[in-house]
């Protein structure tokens, strides 16, 4: 009997069927569940939001609702007897396969029509950065892939147990391990995957791929789980050894179900994408490494090839030795975990080199054998697939290799050098990277990239210099706007995605406004300096740094959500300068976010450095109105609160009732609080040009390594004032 | 067709021997009454026969084959009505008898569903859900799927429970028709129902066969036995197996009884299938 040819009547049979049209109809209505209850992708960009979140909750919810439908129907064939007609007709090992198939399909059906059903609402939330492929890849891995799971899982316990109760009770702890235990191992959350954020600017293939082996090894490892609890199924009135070896006679069976497995325990044991970096963060082993005597490196250059499609790069890393001690030495590099070093010639010849197993910060070290010779040309030839640091495994996606984007941090872009001393002129170093054309690239620093060839099959090399052992690549589909501001030129770059977004918020005048405001204000941004800044909207990463003429703009600051947020500014252009601001309060390691309701955070400064800008933009009544009576309002109506007056009275409202009540004290608090009390504090110390001059000399404070936080107390002390001096009155009146 | 069970024993993993070395050949065409008392090893017989179960020991062939190599050309050739069997209720009749006949693989479906509808009297339910019917309608579609694609081998247990008596007296007629050219084995405890077209009759008890035979034989072992008499003038006498007890219009009562040896005051009846039956058992009983 052909089960292929059973299929489409056992999966018409299974559409008949009232409870399966109510699974199939919970499971399209449960993304709505990651809008509301269930949302594990933090991040705010619109993607992760609009997105993520409702297709991993249509993961869980789905994946749940069609193992409840697997154990019904595997039940009720025995429980109403219709097995006595099916089984005289056809084996119980074909109708078992057919059944599985046919519940599959049913979960595909239904997936497909999730899928039709959510795109318009998608379409309507994300916006002008909705992107299908996304979205399809969303839901189809987040989702879709959850399903066949959570089927072939609640199949194999009841295959084996024939119980219904006893199948129910190892599902539910299957995947409540998922959920729990298991909810931050990013190769075990079967039901949930890791996913903290999808980027709205630029692609999202790395998270994908990510999820997507996670998913499919453990496809391999179900399946083959399956096929074993397939030889069990009862038959010929046996028990389970019985009907196992009986099943088990036609080999390729257990094979089959040993081979799944075995790929299954080979992919979870040699996944490719995180690399197995020592989780001792404190490890300092690469950079105790002793430097080579009379060795010293004159200069360095790299060609580096990345494959946008595969998401893997290769590359030629050349470097000039002068080798003064005249005898071997030994040469250390950083390289990432996911490359291979396919050659290593030293002035032409191969030369002996090894790759350590041992892995710190996502790097691992390559050690080669530089020859007697007085100039040695070392050239190594590397590629693979970047890995992530296992440190990060939860947050996967940072490696992103695509025509729209790509970053490339120091060993992912070269072999870094470790323990060789530059000469006097540093490490000079020459890059050149090809593209395909619609790629812009960015290094993270003082260079500037050139197009140096362009190249028959749509793609350029460009080139640049600079002078490290390291360094940071952007590269994507770009928008650049250069901006006239702060007696400095600002590169404004951001994904072309985002064009209509940042237009609408006016990014470039809100770009000029808050660097002249700042600089004259406070003072020149310390990476500014060379006349020119680089602002590179990045991917989602979560945070930010800076450098030398460059600094990272988080995509999720600019989401359509966040500049409209009215808790930031009043219009979008005002959010976007607030969001700016943060250039000067709140980069690196300004303020300490280990307390996130503390009511001294980044943003106390920021919304009152936005208020300023804004009203000298648009004058003192508009500033007033939006800014210090939007702040009074919410203050009053804080304190005005019941519970926030009673808090005896908190404790017995629901969970999330009284979280809803303290997630508002925070916000209320650092966003509008804070400004009021730093605007008392202004008039106190006797009026903006007082607390322009306070907030320069804190700005331009000298930083203390061992704690580099600005504090309230510093700034207390700054302005000369106690905490009591600043408290509000309930009933605020300014 | 052609079935052949050889020495076949057949004990469940408790201990409780089902059957005991039977023997038997079945052969088509021809309509085989199968006949026991409750727990006598009847549904582990046809379970058997539908590879629901192994034997422990012995073997059957199908056409000369080993069951356990012919178990795919045993099912495409078989039609089964287990006595305790449920049905889709979420599908119509003739979605669930195009399911089965699909599971049997049929190519041409549509006719051969139509035919078996009418053959049970089932064209008003046609389309309707089988959670809707009554327990003798899903009787009949059990009975029907059985018949789709007129399998060479048909296996009733206990088809007309649930039947009004002029149903029954069609499926009997239906069962003798189908029996023409094919082979059937039909289990029933309505002795009427096999008197009435059954060729061959095999009576088993604890688990071995105690009749294979034509009912006109299994009625002539028990000619002399059987005896009808009043129950005032009765004695108390062992090895009297009383069969009927008849209220009389006379305020009598009419007792028929089957016996080893008659007592004189019994007067000898012709025997029917079931006093024959009910001879059998019983001898068996007092052994």
């Amino acid at each position: 009997m052909n089960t292929l040819r059973l299929l489409p009547l056992e999966l018409g049979r299974l559409l008949k069927s009232r409870l399966t049209r109510i699974i199939v109809l919970l499971t399209v209505c449960s993304p709505i569940a990651g809008l509301i209850l269930y949302k594990p992708a933090s991040a705010s960009t619109m993607l992760s939001v609009y997105l993520a979140n409702p297709a991993i909750a249509g993961g869980v919810a789905g994946g749940i609702l069609f193992a409840l439908l697997t154990v019904f129907e595997w039940d009720r064939v025995g429980r109403s007897r219709t097995d006595a007609l099916i089984d005289a007709a056809v084996s119980p090992l074909i109708m078992a396969l057919t059944r599985l198939l046919a519940v599959l399909a049913a979960a595909a059906l239904t997936l497909g029509l999730t899928m039709l059903v959510w795109l318009p609402v998608s379409v309507k939330f994300i916006g002008s950065v909705f992107d299908g492929a996304d979205y399809v890849l969303a839901y189809l891995i987040f989702m879709g892939l959850a399903l066949p799971l959570s089927i072939l899982a609640a199949a194999c316990a009841y295959q084996f147990t024939r119980r219904t109760d006893l199948t129910l009770v190892l599902y539910a702890a299957f995947a409540a391990l998922s959920l729990t235990v298991w909810a931050d191992d990013w190769q075990l959350c079967w039901l949930n995957p890791c996913v903290w954020a999808l980027s709205d600017d630029f692609s999202n293939y790395r998270i994908f791929r990510s999820a997507a082996y996670m998913r499919l090894t453990w496809l391999a490892a179900l399946s083959g789980i399956w096929t074993i609890s397939y030889l069990c199924i009862r038959q010929y009135g046996k028990g389970l050894p019985t009907s196992f070896l009986h099943s088990a006679r036609k080999l390729y069976r257990p094979f089959l179900a040993l081979l799944l497995l075995a790929c299954s325990v080979t992919a979870y044991a040699a996944q490719p994408l995180v690399d197995d970096s020592n989780p001792d963060l404190t490890a300092m082993t690469f950079y105790e490494v002793p430097y080579a005597e009379g060795l010293i490196c004159t200069g360095r250059s790299a060609q580096v090839f990345p494959d946008t499609s595969a998401g893997t790069v290769s590359g030629t890393a050349t470097f000039h030795f002068q080798n003064t001690s005249g005898q071997e030495q030994a040469a250390a590099f950083g390289i990432n975990p996911g490359y291979d070093v396919s050659s290593v010639q030293a002035n032409g010849t191969n030369t002996p080199f090894s790759v350590s197993s041992y892995q710190e910060y996502n790097e691992a070290m390559l050690e080669v054998s530089i020859p007697s010779e007085g100039q040695v040309d070392l050239t190594i030839e590397y590629g693979g697939f970047p890995q992530e640091s296992s440190g990060m495994a939860s947050m996967q996606g940072g490696a992103e290799i695509s025509t729209e984007y790509l970053c490339l941090e120091n060993a992912e872009l070269s072999p870094r050098l470790l323990n060789v001393l530059p000469d006097e002129n540093m490490y000079p170093t020459v890059i050149e990277i090809t593209l395909p054309s619609s790629m812009t690239v960015i290094p993270f620093g003082t260079s500037e990239a050139q197009v140096v060839a362009e190249h028959n099959d749509g793609t350029k090399t460009w080139r640049y210099e600079s002078n490290s052992t390291g360094g940071i690549l952007y590269a994507g589909d770009y928008i650049r706007e250069d901006i006239e501001a702060g007696g400095i030129t600002i590169e404004l770059y951001y994904g072309r995605r985002h064009q209509s977004v940042m237009e609408a918020a006016g990014a470039a005048d809100a770009v000029k406004a808050v660097v002249d405001y700042c600089t004259e204000h406070y003072g020149p941004l310390s990476f500014g300096t060379g006349g020119t800044l680089k602002l590179i909207q990045s991917r989602v990463t979560g945070g930010g740094y800076a450098t030398n003429g460059a600094s990272l703009l988080d995509e999720a600051d600019f989401t359509a959500d966040n500049l409209s947020d009215t808790g930031k500014g009043g219009a979008a252009g005002e959010v976007m300068i607030h969001e700016l601001v943060h250039q000067w309060w709140g980069l690196g390691n300004m303020f300490d976010t280990a307390d996130g309701t503390t009511p001294w955070s980044a943003e106390g400064l920021t919304v009152y450095t936005t208020y300023r800008i804004v009203k000298e933009l648009y004058g003192q009544s508009y500033a007033q109105e939006h800014y210090i009576e939007q702040w009074r309002q919410a203050a009053d109506d804080y304190y005005l609160n019941f519970y926030v007056r009673n808090p005896e009275y908190l404790e017995s409202l629901p969970t999330d009732k009284q979280l809803e009540i303290t997630n508002s004290l925070a916000y209320v608090r650092q966003y509008c609080e804070m400004p009021l009390k730093i605007l008392k504090a202004e008039q106190l110390v006797g009026g903006e040009e007082a607390m322009d001059q306070i907030l320069y000399n804190l700005f331009n404070r000298e930083l203390d390594l061992t704690y580099p936080y600005l504090t309230y107390q510093d700034f207390l002390d700054a302005c000369g004032l106690t905490e009591e001096e600043l408290n509000l009155d309930e009933n605020i009146s300014l | 067709m052609e079935i052949n069970i050889q020495n076949v024993s057949m004990s469940y993993p408790n201990g409780k021997q089902a059957l005991k070395n039977l023997n038997l050949d079945l052969r088509a065409p021809s309509l085989i009454g199968l006949l026991g008392p409750n727990g006598a090893g009847k549904t582990t017989l046809m379970k058997l026969l539908v590879t629901a179960l192994m034997p422990t020991e012995g073997s059957i062939l199908v056409d000369g084959q080993p069951l356990d190599s012919a178990e795919r050309l045993l099912k495409s050739k078989l039609g089964y009505l287990p006595q305790d069997f449920g049905l889709f209720d979420e599908l119509t009749v003739t979605q669930f008898l195009d399911y089965m006949a699909a599971l049997k693989g049929l190519r041409r479906p549509k006719a051969e569903i139509r035919k078996v509808i009418l053959a049970v009297n089932l064209e008003e339910k046609a389309k309707a859900k089988i959670r809707t019917l009554s327990g003798g309608q899903r009787q009949r579609v059990g009975i029907a799927q059985a018949l789709l694609g007129a399998p060479p081998f048909l296996i009733f247990d206990e088809p007309t429970v649930g039947l009004d008596p002029e149903e029954r007296i069609h499926f009997r007629n239906l069962f003798s028709r189908t029996a023409e050219d094919r082979l059937v084995l039909l289990s029933t405890h309505i002795i009427e129902d096999v008197q009435s077209v059954c060729d061959q009759i095999i009576v088993i008890h604890h688990g071995q066969i105690l009749f294979a035979g034509t009912p006109e034989k299994l009625i002539q072992s028990a000619s002399g036995h059987v005896g009808v008499f009043w129950e005032k003038d009765a004695a108390k006498e062992q090895g009297l197996r009383i069969t009927a007890r008849v209220n009389t219009s006379e305020g009598l009562i009419r007792c028929r009884a089957v016996a080893d040896r008659l007592p004189a005051y019994v007067q000898p009846e012709e025997p029917t299938l079931e006093d024959a039956y009910l001879y059998l058992i019983s001898g068996e009983v007092a052994e």
